[in-house]
């Protein structure tokens, strides 16, 4: 059974069609990817299954429940946790409080400790800094900030936006371990990416989004080795 | 130096009012992102609902004074309703466009006052025509050192500190007051959080409300006549207030009412129409030289 349905979505901005009729699902404990270049529609994607923006018309349905008519806070307590574009952490909080923020849903006090250790353990910075301003983190670590944080959500599908944006190789390599450990533990995933290369070798099924549609899809091994894909999004 | 005391008694009872008005226009700044030049009018509301609530007590009254149970219901009743008021304001009026550019709110919230204030004038059983005030509070008066106080106005400065006190504390200390900081930078990112931001906004603008009808009734209690237009200047001044400590910090809010209402009252012991302008001079003054407030700091992502 699929986890995730997102069936004919229409998202638009106005007059801008920013999602025109995509069509995609995340099996329970799946990594899927949804790839593309600029502009294409992910964030919107996301935005929409999340309840921050308004779909047009079409269909997200998750575990079940039809999530279009519910708002954000509503799909975040049934269980969808979204790191968004940009990181969007909480500046003049400390990274403590911004943990807490995640946990802002759960009403176990034990719970909320046992996560926050957990994310302290995977991100062990994080622990280093939990008393310093968000704002003052280095990009990487508030990447880590806002990923510690959704985790705090206790979701069962995790969704990212570009979680490689702006870092430095080596941090991209760290966060993307992150997100297969994470994923090793049972949480499904949609990422999103620009880096298709990144985004491939980390999922086990992907969609390439361009314009608003749905143009490939397939197992990520074999788009991988697609020679329309490494001439469009993997710079061969 | 008996006149200066006397002078600063009533620059504190003025700043008093200023502070619980400007307490409700900063916290609606700070988490919301808007300001609210309608907040002046839920000043109004409260007062003028203080008068007609008051009615509906008159068979406990004796002597035109109420029992101190009544006295607190009324005002119970008068903060619920403001509070209220200023819900059902903020869901019909400004909600719609929490995600238009801002003047737009702003362009609202002007027409928001008009209707605030020329809606009750137009209704017949209110109308346009000042009220005295009923006497909620008998006032005794202390002599200090030549000066004299009342507990009124004792009561009005303690009452003004101890708001400011727990508003700091709900925000800095409590699960609400988190969830009111995290819409404050990022109604986004807090909404992923699985907050309501509706719910923590309309919270905000009930806690307004309701300071705001106490500060309506501190203000008709010292200046005991009530009436539609009472909001205007009222609002602009507790705006000042709250632009003077910091738009957006709780206690720059009450440091700022506490400010200009002592600078208006020397200055009005100076010359009256000088007591008028100083609090727009305070204004430029501060926009000139320190535009964050008092105790504002000028954050880049700054609402
Ligand atoms: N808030 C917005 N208002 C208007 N247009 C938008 C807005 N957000 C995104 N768009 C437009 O929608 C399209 C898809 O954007 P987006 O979903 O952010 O793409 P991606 O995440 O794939 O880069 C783009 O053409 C973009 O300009
Ligand atoms: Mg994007």
């Amino acid at each position: 059974m699929s986890m995730l349905e997102v069936k004919d979505l229409h998202v638009s901005y106005g007059a801008i069609n920013a999602v025109k009729g995509i069509s995609f699902e995340v099996q329970q404990g799946e990594t899927v990817a949804l790839i593309g270049s600029n502009g294409a529609g992910k964030s919107t994607t996301l935005r929409t299954i999340s309840g921050l923006e308004k779909a047009k018309s079409g269909s997200i349905i998750f575990q079940g429940q039809e999530l279009t008519k519910l708002k954000p806070y509503q799909i975040v307590e049934l269980g969808i946790a979204h790191v968004p574009e940009g990181r969007r952490v909480f500046s003049r909080m400390s990274v403590k409080e911004n943990l807490l923020m995640g946990a802002n849903i759960i009403k176990d006090r034990s719970k909320i400790k046992r996560d926050i250790e957990r994310v302290y353990e995977i991100f062990p910075r994080l622990h280093e800094r939990m008393n310093q301003q968000a704002g003052t983190l280095s990009g990487g670590e508030q990447q880590m900030l806002s990923l510690g944080r959704a985790l705090m959500t206790s979701g069962s599908l995790l969704m990212l936006d570009e979680p490689s944006m702006g870092l430095a190789p080596i941090l991209v390599e760290e966060i993307f371990n992150i997100i297969r450990r994470i994923s090793e533990d049972g949480t499904s995933i949609l990422l999103i990416e620009q880096n298709a290369f990144l985004a491939l070798n980390t999922s086990s099924r992907a969609y390439v989004l361009e314009t608003g549609n749905i143009i490939m899809q397939g197992k990520s091994s074999d788009l991988l080795a697609d020679e329309r894909i490494k001439e469009a999004y993997l710079g061969a | 130096m008996a006149s200066f005391l006397q002078y600063l008694v009533y620059g504190l009872q003025l700043g008093s009012v200023y502070a619980l008005l400007a307490l409700g226009y900063t916290m609606v700044y700070g988490i919301v992102g808007m300001i609210n030049t309608a907040h002046g009018d839920f000043l109004m509301i409260g007062a003028l609902g203080t008068y007609f609530i008051a009615k509906l007590f008159d068979s406990v009254s004796i002597d035109g004074t109420y029992p101190m149970l009544a006295v607190g219901c009324i005002i119970l009743i008068a903060m619920v309703m403001t509070g209220g008021i200023a819900v059902g304001v903020e869901a019909i009026a400004y909600r719609p466009l929490r995600n238009k550019p801002r003047m737009i709110a702003l362009i609202t919230a002007v027409g928001v006052s008009m209707f605030l204030t020329n809606f009750p004038r137009a209704l017949p059983f209110i109308g346009p025509n000042p009220r005295p005030f009923p006497t909620l509070f008998t006032p005794k008066t202390f002599t200090v050192l030549g000066a004299s106080i009342t507990s009124t106005q004792i009561i009005m400065i303690i009452l003004a500190a101890v708001t400011m006190l727990a508003l700091d504390r709900l925000v800095a200390k409590t699960k609400m007051g988190a969830q009111m900081r995290a819409v404050s930078m990022d109604k986004d990112a807090a909404s992923l959080m699985g907050i309501n931001i509706d719910k923590v906004i309309s919270i905000t603008f009930f806690i307004g409300g309701a300071l705001a009808a106490v500060s309506g009734i501190c203000y008709a209690s010292v200046y005991p006549q009530v009436e539609v237009y009472m909001g205007s200047w009222l609002g602009n001044m507790s705006f000042v207030s709250a632009v003077l400590g910091g738009i957006g910090d709780i206690r720059g809010a009450m440091l700022g009412g506490f400010i200009l209402g002592i600078a208006q009252i020397f200055a009005t012991a100076i010359n009256s129409t000088f007591g008028y302008a100083v609090g727009f001079i305070i204004l430029i003054v501060i926009l000139l030289v320190k535009p964050a407030g008092i105790m504002g700091k000028v954050t880049i992502e700054k609402v």
